[in-house]
């Protein structure tokens, strides 16, 4: 099995900690993105995998062995890089082979190999060409049959598409989708990019401030996000938070904006929180209803500028003084959505996440129980006298 | 592509935005097509193209008046190159002239090419020629990689306290005066105190006159160039060694390559075009024989080995007030000069992609 399973891995720069302890397992085959905002540790971790960094503490295995002192070339891996780290003085014939030549394989051995991953990689015509001569597209599939030619255990792909432009980064998205559906190699992605990480990724890693906030499919983060930093960086445009108290209602716990306007939360299983604690409402902005009727869920938005982009429009707004996206369909037409000065929530898909800490407060799966754990112990610390409330189980699924 | 028409009533060398949102459109370049937003007054930069001369004159107006402050910033360096570099040329001319002191450069008379027939004529012009050449060629040849070789090894050492050290030492002689370089030559050769001498000594070798033997002439110079400028000389290639991105040497480790790989198949190629525009300039500047150092360690009794054209013109021109005679020599060695810049520009261009121009 040639899996990657990284235990309480740590990187330190002189007393500074970049990388706190943090665990994860790759399994074979499976394609893993790591994602998160400049700074949060990605790509140090992946260099760890690598070989580019030393690590400090903890355990890197690939496969079955523990690899954190052997040097990279032992490590059966390859890497692609954001700036592709092409050679300007080879052509991308030599340099595809450029790690086979170094481990001096038999020249026609090369030459079979850099023939038969050119034409995976549709390169067969611009073999003879230097890196200069070649798009920016291009220069990333050199770079990449630079990776796959020698048939490593486990890819590591650094930011490889953050120099394309956006239409060629779409069209490299899906080849590497494609490439890794026929290789069936372990790769571990690193990506600032959310929709990258979205489309391409088995499973996604959330990290932030060195530290992995959570691990799911890319559909268990965009449903269930564990906090408000997952949910704000998962999904496109983010998910829009409110600010919102909770309060008992007729027929449940609901939440009071500032406007007063009243959202009666979902019932389901496992929402947490405290009447009169102070909660932040995720609303994603594709949640949202324009031709909704009644008191009930109804927010009051102050519009601001509408953005077509053809078959869905955004619609930029304040709610309670705060930025708020909707996107909507347009059916064609836009003129309906100037005249919006109120939306309706689909109330059973709310997320809550506590306002202190923000971690979610109501999770219908469980995924991430600990957080969820830790945050209870918070509201009741903070609110012991009040009633906890206990909600039917009706809206399984949609929390 | 369709041009849109150009509006008649603009001023010619304006370009013109179609009304509905089509690209902009220069008049004459019907392929040059500018995006939308692109500064209609653009003729300001490019001048209009197939106008006459009238119409240049107004666009080289419009265009200094606009960009006058850059020409301020120019003046300095242009009135230096022009004075100090341009208006000596006039003088050349007494190459082709019976320059007289008394007559001045204007009023002396043409002669032709009588000086350069002379020159060539000269037994003492031919050996010097030789020598400056074969001089040349050598410190060329092994002069050449040694900065290279040093910055390469400076790359390697990864010790930061010693690196830094080394490379004092090595920079050090470059900031010593060329006469106090000699001085320590002359002294180290020396037959009677010198260290060379000495350390022979301690191996029965007797004595050598170093200095005054015409066949240690030239690895004694070139030796001393090498030492006085080959530490300085790699600072260059330090610093395009510095340009490599670090990137390519990660990608090599992940390949598997060893430093010595590294060095070979990335940092080598990855400077080869700096490599290359030094060599350039290097050969441009071939018979330009380092003419102080010669003058400080040469004698009567080493001109046959080390008597170059520098030397020899300022022995003609200087000392035995041949300025006309000396004049030829300078002037053909500044046109062998500057064709032998402009013939390895070109090889350089055609086979490696980089040149100078």
């Amino acid at each position: 099995m040639t899996g990657v399973r990284l235990e309480k891995l740590v990187k330190r720069y002189g007393d500074v900690q970049v990388v706190h302890g943090i665990d994860l397992e790759v399994a074979e085959k499976e394609f893993v993105v790591l994602v998160g905002p400049s700074g949060c540790g990605k790509s140090t971790t992946l260099r760890m995998i690598a070989g580019l960094e030393e690590i400090s503490d903890g355990t890197l295995s690939i496969g079955e062995r523990k690899v954190n002192d052997v040097a990279p070339k032992d490590r059966d891996v390859a890497m692609v890089f954001q700036n592709y780290a092409l050679y300007p003085h080879l052509d991308v014939a030599e340099n595809i082979a450029f790690g086979l030549r170094i481990r001096r394989v038999p020249k026609e051995e090369i030459t079979r190999s850099v023939t038969e991953v050119a034409a995976i990689l549709g390169l067969t015509d611009y073999l003879k060409r230097k890196p200069a001569d070649l798009s920016g597209g291009q220069r990333q599939r050199v770079a990449m049959g630079r990776a796959i030619v020698r048939h490593p255990a486990v890819f590591l792909f650094d930011e490889p598409l953050s120099n394309l432009d956006a239409q060629l980064r779409t069209q490299m998205r899906a080849e590497i989708k494609r490439l890794h559906t026929r290789l069936g190699v372990t790769s571990v992605y690193v990506t600032h990019d959310q929709v990258e990480a979205m489309t391409l990724a088995d499973r996604i890693v959330v990290m932030s401030g060195g530290r992995i906030e959570q691990v799911g499919t890319p559909m268990e983060l965009f449903m269930n996000p564990v906090n408000l930093f997952v949910a704000g960086f998962i999904g496109s445009p983010p998910m829009n938070q409110l600010k919102a108290t909770i309060v008992a209602g007729a027929d449940g716990p609901e939440a009071v904006l500032g406007s007063k306007a009243c959202i009666p939360l979902p019932a389901a299983e496992g929402l947490h929180a405290a009447i009169g604690q102070d909660v932040i409402l995720g609303i994603r902005p594709e949640d949202v209803l324009l031709d909704g009727d009644g008191e009930r869920n109804r927010v009051p938005i102050e519009l601001e500028l509408v953005e077509p982009l053809g078959s869905e429009a955004l619609v930029h707004g304040l709610v309670d003084g705060e930025p708020f996206v909707i996107k909507t369909d347009t059916y064609g037409d836009i003129s309906h959505l100037q005249r919006i000065t109120r939306f309706h929530v689909d109330a059973a898909r709310v997320k809550v996440f506590d306002a202190a800490s923000g971690a979610a407060l109501y999770r219908a799966d469980g995924v991430a129980g600990q957080a969820r754990g830790q945050i209870l112990d918070k509201a009741r610390a903070r609110a012991p006298d009040t009633a906890r409330l206990s909600l039917p189980e009706t809206s399984r699924g949609q929390a | 592509m369709s041009v849109p028409p150009v509006d008649p009533a603009l001023p010619a060398g304006t370009a013109a935005i179609e009304r509905t949102g089509a690209p902009l459109v220069s008049p004459g370049a019907s392929s040059t097509l500018l995006p939308i937003g692109t500064d209609a007054s653009t003729d300001a930069v490019t001048p209009p193209p197939r106008q006459g001369v009238g119409e240049r004159l107004r666009w080289l107006g419009r265009h200094l008046r606009r960009e006058w402050q850059l020409y301020v910033l120019l003046a300095p360096t242009i009135i230096w190159l022009l004075l100090f570099l341009y208006k000596p040329m006039y003088g050349l001319q007494i190459a082709f002239k019976d320059y007289s002191i008394f007559r001045g450069v204007a009023a002396s008379p043409w002669i032709g090419f009588e000086h350069f027939h002379t020159l060539f004529g000269s037994d003492q012009f031919l050996r010097a020629l030789k020598n400056t050449v074969i001089i040349s060629f050598y410190s060329l040849l092994i002069g050449f990689p040694v900065p290279i070789l040093l910055a390469l090894m400076f790359n390697e050492v990864l010790n930061k306290t010693f690196r830094k050290s080394a490379q004092t030492i090595v920079y050090l002689p470059h900031f010593i005066s060329s006469v106090i370089i000699a001085g320590i030559v002359i002294t180290a050769f020396s037959p009677s105190a010198g260290v060379i001498n000495t350390a022979l000594g301690w191996f029965g070798i007797e004595p050598i006159y170093f200095l005054t033997k015409p066949e240690w002439f030239r690895p004694i110079f070139i030796g001393t160039g090498i030492w006085q400028e080959a530490g300085f000389q790699s600072i260059v290639y330090l610093a395009a060694i510095a340009g490599v991105s670090p990137t390519l040497y990660e990608s090599a480790v992940v390949d598997g390559a060893s430093r010595w790989q590294m060095m070979w198949k990335v940092t080598v190629p990855c400077i080869l075009p700096t490599i290359i525009i030094m060599l350039i300039i290097r050969i441009g500047s071939i018979l330009e024989v380092s003419f102080e150092m010669i003058i400080l360690l040469y004698q009567p009794a080493t001109y046959e080995t080390g008597d170059v054209v520098n030397t020899f013109i300022y022995r003609q021109g200087i000392q035995a007030g041949q300025y006309d005679f000396a004049a030829a020599a300078g002037l053909f060695n500044a046109v062998v000069a500057f064709v032998l810049v402009v013939a390895a520009n070109s090889i350089s261009k055609r086979y490696s992609r980089t040149s100078l121009w």
